[in-house]
């Protein structure tokens, strides 16, 4: 055991300061894409529309772009497309919003009408109960979310916990897109909680269904269940995962919408209240 | 690119012809609708891969499980989806589709209830209860049952039961433009998005016979063996955590963490998403990439051999490991493992030696005798050295020239591509509509047959070490599921 006690002092502290300080991306890192609906060409807009496989990317009859991020794969693929300087990557690792609609640029329509914007704050400030549940992911978000065990991002020293029994939990956190079989299992984990209690719509599949249009997929969380937080993302990295529980308790604020600034260097700042 | 030897094949030969193919059964499905209903039964033997067309036109055809004990699920799977019966199975329940009439909940009434499913019903008597575990699982776990048959501490029967997480992600590869259809594959298993990705494109350009790019083909290499890594560490953080070994499963996740960073540093995704595409690779490396992953990974293996040497002194450890969840060599070919599941096993095979791509160089295929979950540790372990090695060989240097051609005109009906995931040979199979489309896709991620087993290596373990056995299989649910 001793030389267990030496390799877990021998590498020192990994631990990130998030949220207190901010975590830098990589440069190349794709989080999400950026639009600035100003600048679209509209004789190219239908054809941008085209190369994004989950519908992100939305052009009417009139050559309007529409982007909406939690739909977003960031695949990268329009903005090789549109070189008209429309469209960008956002590098950030804060993406997480309480409203569907501040996902959405230019905001308006069908998905304005839903807004969570709800949060626990209050008691549940300094500690959150999280009991998760895949309703059809990759795969992938799940080895993020263990990952925030890690020495990294040790989300308890946040007050964050994983929680085995619905009974003890503050929080739902569902990844992936809802599949049939799933949907029960989703609803009776929803009921087993007490209240007041928060839904987490984790991924881009959980907060739209994405690419998944089929019929044996339901759509996102929000199908099912009111979502209150969703958290974007292709995976969305262990950062902003910690972005969402943290905005779940009200102590963060949402991410900007994804709307590409005329100046660069839109990534949010870290922020505590 | 893979030749695939196609002969017609009566309905009664199918058991007998695949014997005397000898070789491993890939995959089992149908194609066409109505009258030209045909049964693809795909083998390989000693790198030759054969495809059995058999016509159906009724409604069922004799069952190949008798014979060959592989079939099992893909000839369930045939009858979920085609409705065909495959005569004679010996176990024909629902597998793929969940009915909505079978509520979770009446699995647990150990077959009195009204459920066609018949899981968990082998034994019976005071005491024995069926304890459904999931599909919600405690801690974060992918969503996928196990209906633990056991009278408190013996695990007398273990029924998986999976599909949870089905997404018709085959139907969809068909649908999507066909430029974007390796976005759908790469996501199929989140975990394994580069053997998707590679697998799939495989099979696009073998279709079209485009020749890929030998910069490109080290790219795929690199990127490749980054992701076997990062998965192989995860089983790693995953039994060190069942055997509360906290500072072991801190140090390698914070392994694992150091992979993935690397990995959005270098292509943008932390899974490596969007960096290959069909007739090559989308992200090239460049220079300060290259000595980016060269130092990364310099730094990387003195601290994971470091770690690991202390792993396997540590008694406590091994202790759990050695002996639980025996596969046996004759279980794992009948049930035509794949992956470290196989070569733990003493089965040896690796997708990217028998059937290979991307111009791999001759590398040893690691092997073990014993069958348990060490030794499928062990071989883990020995594929981290032989993915550090294939690294360093793509990378040093690394070829010019573009890194990618144009896919042109299909100049084949049908094509299979094959890739070696960290979990074992991932299959896709496509057919090709006359516009150079994709009309009909059949994937077969290693999970699907790995999962065949999961039944088999509970004989006789005990409750206690049901997380050890499961986490040194490895296996993923989403790509089982598709």
């Amino acid at each position: 055991m001793i030389k267990w006690f030496l390799r877990g002092v021998s590498q020192g502290r990994l631990t990130t300061r998030y949220p207190r300080n901010a975590e830098p991306p990589p440069p190349r890192y794709r989080a999400r894409a950026l639009l600035d609906p100003d600048r679209v060409d509209p004789s190219a807009a239908t054809e941008c529309a085209a190369t994004c496989l989950p519908g992100a990317l939305a052009a009417d009859a009139q050559g309007r772009l529409r982007l909406d991020a939690g739909r977003c794969i960031a695949c990268g693929l329009c903005t090789d497309a549109c070189p008209d300087g429309s469209l960008a990557i956002d590098s950030s690792y804060e993406l997480a919003s309480r409203s569907r609609a501040r996902l959405v640029v230019p905001a308006g329509g069908d998905q304005a009408q839903q807004s969570g914007a709800r949060a626990l704050g209050g008691t549940f400030r300094r500690s959150l109960h999280i009991r998760h549940i895949d309703t059809g992911s990759d795969g992938a978000v799940e080895q993020e979310l263990a990952s925030l065990l890690s020495p990294y991002y040790d989300m308890q020293r946040l007050g964050l916990f994983f929680t085995a029994s619905p009974r003890h939990a503050d929080v739902l956190l569902a990844t992936g897109p809802v599949t049939r079989p799933m949907e029960q299992p989703l609803r009776r984990t929803y009921e087993a909680m007490p209240e007041p209690r928060v839904v987490i719509a984790a991924g881009t599949d959980a907060c739209s269904g994405s690419i998944w249009q089929a019929p044996e997929v339901l759509g996102g969380v929000d199908r099912v269940l009111p979502v209150d937080v969703y958290i974007p993302g292709d995976p969305p990295s262990p950062i902003a995962l910690l972005h969402g529980l943290l905005l779940a308790a009200g102590r963060v604020r949402d991410a900007p919408s994804p709307r590409l600034e005329r100046r660069p260097g839109t990534a949010a700042k870290a922020s505590t209240r | 690119m893979i030749h695939l030897t196609e002969q017609q094949c009566d309905q009664e030969r199918i058991a007998g012809e695949l014997r005397a193919i000898g070789g491993r059964l890939l995959m089992m499905f149908m194609t066409g609708a109505g009258d030209s209903r045909e049964l693809r039964t795909i083998a390989s033997a000693d790198g030759s891969v054969s495809c059995l067309r058999t016509p159906i036109t009724g409604g069922s055809y004799p069952s190949v499980t008798p014979q060959v004990p592989a079939g099992h699920w893909f000839e369930r799977e045939i009858h979920d989806l085609w409705g065909v019966v495959p005569d004679g199975h010996p176990r024909l329940e629902p597998l793929v589709v969940h009915g909505p009439e079978q509520p979770e909940i009446a699995l647990a009434t150990n077959g009195n209830g009204t459920s066609a499913h018949r899981g968990a019903e082998r034994l019976s008597g005071p005491g024995v209860f069926v304890f459904p575990y999931g599909p919600v699982r405690s801690g974060v776990f992918e969503a996928a049952q196990f209906l633990v048959q056991t009278g408190g501490e013996d695990v007398a029967y273990c029924a998986q039961r999976l599909f949870f997480k089905r997404r018709g992600a085959e139907r969809r590869i068909s649908e999507v433009p066909l430029e974007l259809a390796v976005l759908v594959a790469e996501r199929v298993s989140g975990t394994s998005s580069v053997a998707h990705a590679l697998a799939f494109s495989h099979a696009i350009e073998s279709l079209a016979r485009t020749e890929v790019p030998a910069r490109a083909q080290a790219i795929r290499r690199v990127l490749a063996e980054l992701e076997r890594l990062y998965n192989h560490l995860q089983v790693a953080v995953r039994v060190c955590e069942d055997a509360s070994l906290s500072v072991a499963q801190a140090q390698f996740a914070a392994l694992k963490e150091r992979l993935h960073r690397l990995a959005g540093a270098v292509v943008g995704s932390r899974f490596l998403r969007g960096a290959i595409v069909p007739g090559g690779a989308r992200a090239d490396l460049d220079t300060a990439a290259v000595s980016l992953i060269s130092d990364t990974l310099g730094h990387w293996e003195r601290d994971f051999r470091r770690t690991l040497a202390v792993l396997l002194r540590t008694d406590s450890f091994l202790d759990r490991l050695v002996s639980a969840g025996p596969l046996s060599t004759r279980d794992a070919r009948d049930f035509a493992c794949v992956g470290p599941i196989a070569r733990g096993s003493g089965i040896d095979l690796d997708t990217r030696r028998d059937l290979p791509y991307d111009g791999y160089p001759p590398f040893a295929v690691a092997l073990h005798a014993d069958g348990d979950a060490m030794a499928r540790l062990e071989v883990r372990f020995a594929e981290v050295d032989t993915s550090l090695e294939l690294i360093r060989h793509s990378l040093g240097p690394l070829p010019g020239g573009p890194i990618r051609n144009p896919v042109g005109a299909f100049v084949r009906d049908t094509a299979l591509g094959a890739a070696e995931s960290a979990r074992g040979e991932t299959l896709y199979w496509l057919q090709a509509t006359d516009d150079d489309a994709v009309s009909f896709c059949k994937l077969r991620a290693a999970s699907f047959v790995n999962y065949g087993i999961f039944n088999r290596v509970f004989d006789s373990q005990v409750l206690t070490d049901f997380s050890f056995i499961e986490h040194s299989l490895g296996l993923s649910p989403a790509g089982c599921d598709g």
